[in-house]
């Protein structure tokens, strides 16, 4: 993984640490392949809390349809860089 | 003559609202704080029992397979059921068909093990005070209208006797095509009582053509009352702008929104399609016909239930400007407070119309929102 890969997750992970009060997990500690629905319990109000932020940090537009793709922090990385990506 | 209920023209938005820029303003920012502490919410709903001692015309629970399955009184039963339901990450249950109030003893045991939810009863029997949830207290017409459709003598007044001054309890006004003016008979005497009202709007059981269904105009007309109360009783209706507006349209939630129950949500992922049940009174479930109101024509439904639902999980689309984020917190809020005992509602903070927002995807991804050119007279917005 790319040192900027890295950044990324953190970052993300902050985010998500930020946004649903995981007050027991750091950003550098987060297993970025943990299963948000099965494994953190996260639902979808706080997964769509989570997208609208992640928005605003990498100005994006993630589509409603795509959420069920954002399982973890790593789907979520590579979701990202493919949008940063593609040219609109 | 000019309408002040009409939703005006809007040009194109060309701005590309931040989600940090709606929250900048202070007010917004507390209600958003306010709202999203009650995002963990799983909801499931549970028909208690097949009986009932009133027999209402548009009754969803005697419509369909449901009201043939048999009771299981047994609270053991149902206490298990709703350990087991903990353990698949239920924390809030609507207990409802066919009149919960006959069967206490299940509710108590229900309370005991999950004490976030709500009832949704006729009123017409009180619930013991040490079941702690909301209470729906469904109110549909005047005195002549609730003989005529729920064959109930007195009803108001029965419920009224029942929770006056309890804080349990929301009476849930049912706007038919039949019974709008009817409201301003009623509202008088829930006011007088100190009562809590909020709206609901009649949705069609699957067949149903009755003179109860309604139309362009009724709806129309519905909105426009629901708002003119609003206007008149801020303290003591539970509304919002967005509410009248969502409830109302001439299209349905389902195809405003898309519907998250999993009737209509094939998805399991993630949200209602994959936690969701509505069990019948045997404790039996099945997720091809789950939803909050089951046999509902879903293309009529406008239930104050199933939108609390459909348009609060439509967040994503209502962050595109001031005014909409702003009327989907009023929503939420309203929402809440209405079904989670101890929330109380603030003001509303978007007091115009404004229209549901249509879905965004990457084909639109410059977020330019096309001109809104409906009117309350139209109803073509939606």
């Amino acid at each position: 993984m790319s040192a900027e890969d890295r950044t990324m997750i953190v970052r993300i992970a902050e985010i998500v640490i930020d946004e649903l009060k995981l007050q027991d997990i750091t950003p550098e500690a987060f297993d970025p392949g943990l299963d948000f629905v099965d494994e953190l319990g996260i639902d979808s109000m706080d997964l769509a809390t989570v997208v609208l932020v992640l928005q605003d940090e990498y100005s994006i537009t993630i589509d409603e349809d795509d959420y069920p793709k954002l399982r973890n922090i790593r789907l979520i990385a590579d979701y990202i860089t493919q949008k940063i990506n593609t040219p609109a | 003559m000019v309408n002040k209920d009409a939703i005006p023209a809007a040009g194109p938005n060309i701005k590309k609202w931040k989600f940090s820029e709606l929250l900048a303003d202070q007010d917004v920012k507390q209600k958003w704080e306010k709202v999203r502490r009650y995002f963990f919410l799983r909801e499931s709903t549970y028909d208690m029992t097949n009986r009932c001692n009133i027999r209402c015309d548009g009754c969803y629970y005697y419509e369909g397979e449901k009201q043939f399955s048999p009771d299981n009184r047994h609270p053991e039963s149902w206490r298990k059921l709703m350990q087991e339901e903990k353990k698949r990450g239920i924390n809030y249950i609507v207990l409802a068909g066919a009149e919960p109030s006959l069967v206490p003893e299940l509710l108590e045991v229900c309370y005991s093990e999950i004490p976030i939810g709500s009832i949704a009863s006729n009123g017409s029997i009180r619930i013991p005070d040490s079941v702690r949830y909301r209470i729906h207290i469904s109110v549909w017409g005047n005195e002549e209208t609730t003989m005529r459709v729920r064959k109930a003598r007195n009803l108001l007044q029965k419920q009224i006797n029942n929770y006056e001054g309890d804080p349990r309890a929301v009476f849930v006004y049912t706007f038919t095509k039949e019974n709008i003016d009817e409201v301003y008979e009623v509202m008088p005497t829930l006011v007088q009582h100190n009562c809590r009202i909020t709206f609901n709007v009649f949705s069609s059981p699957e067949g149903y053509h009755g003179p109860l269904r309604h139309d362009e105009a009724s709806l129309l007309k519905s909105r426009r009352v629901m708002l003119d109360l609003l206007r008149q009783y801020p303290d003591h209706i539970i509304f919002s702008w967005y509410s009248a507006v969502a409830h109302t349209s001439s299209t349905g939630l389902h195809s405003l929104f898309g519907c998250s129950y999993p009737r209509m949500n094939k998805s399991t992922d993630i949200g209602l399609g994959r936690s969701f049940r509505q069990y019948r009174s045997d404790l039996s479930w099945d997720r091809s016909i789950a939803c909050c109101v089951p046999d509902t024509d879903c293309e009529d439904c406008r239930h104050y239930a199933a939108g609390s639902a459909v348009v609060t999980a439509r967040l994503h689309r209502h962050v595109t400007d001031p005014d909409t984020f702003q009327s989907w917190l009023d929503y939420v809020d309203t929402y809440l407070a209405v079904w989670v005992m101890d929330y109380e509602k603030e003001k509303n903070l978007c007091n115009k119309l404004v229209a549901p927002p249509e879905k965004q995807n990457s084909l639109s991804e410059a977020f330019i929102t096309p001109p809104r050119h409906n009117t309350l007279e139209s109803g073509k917005f939606a």
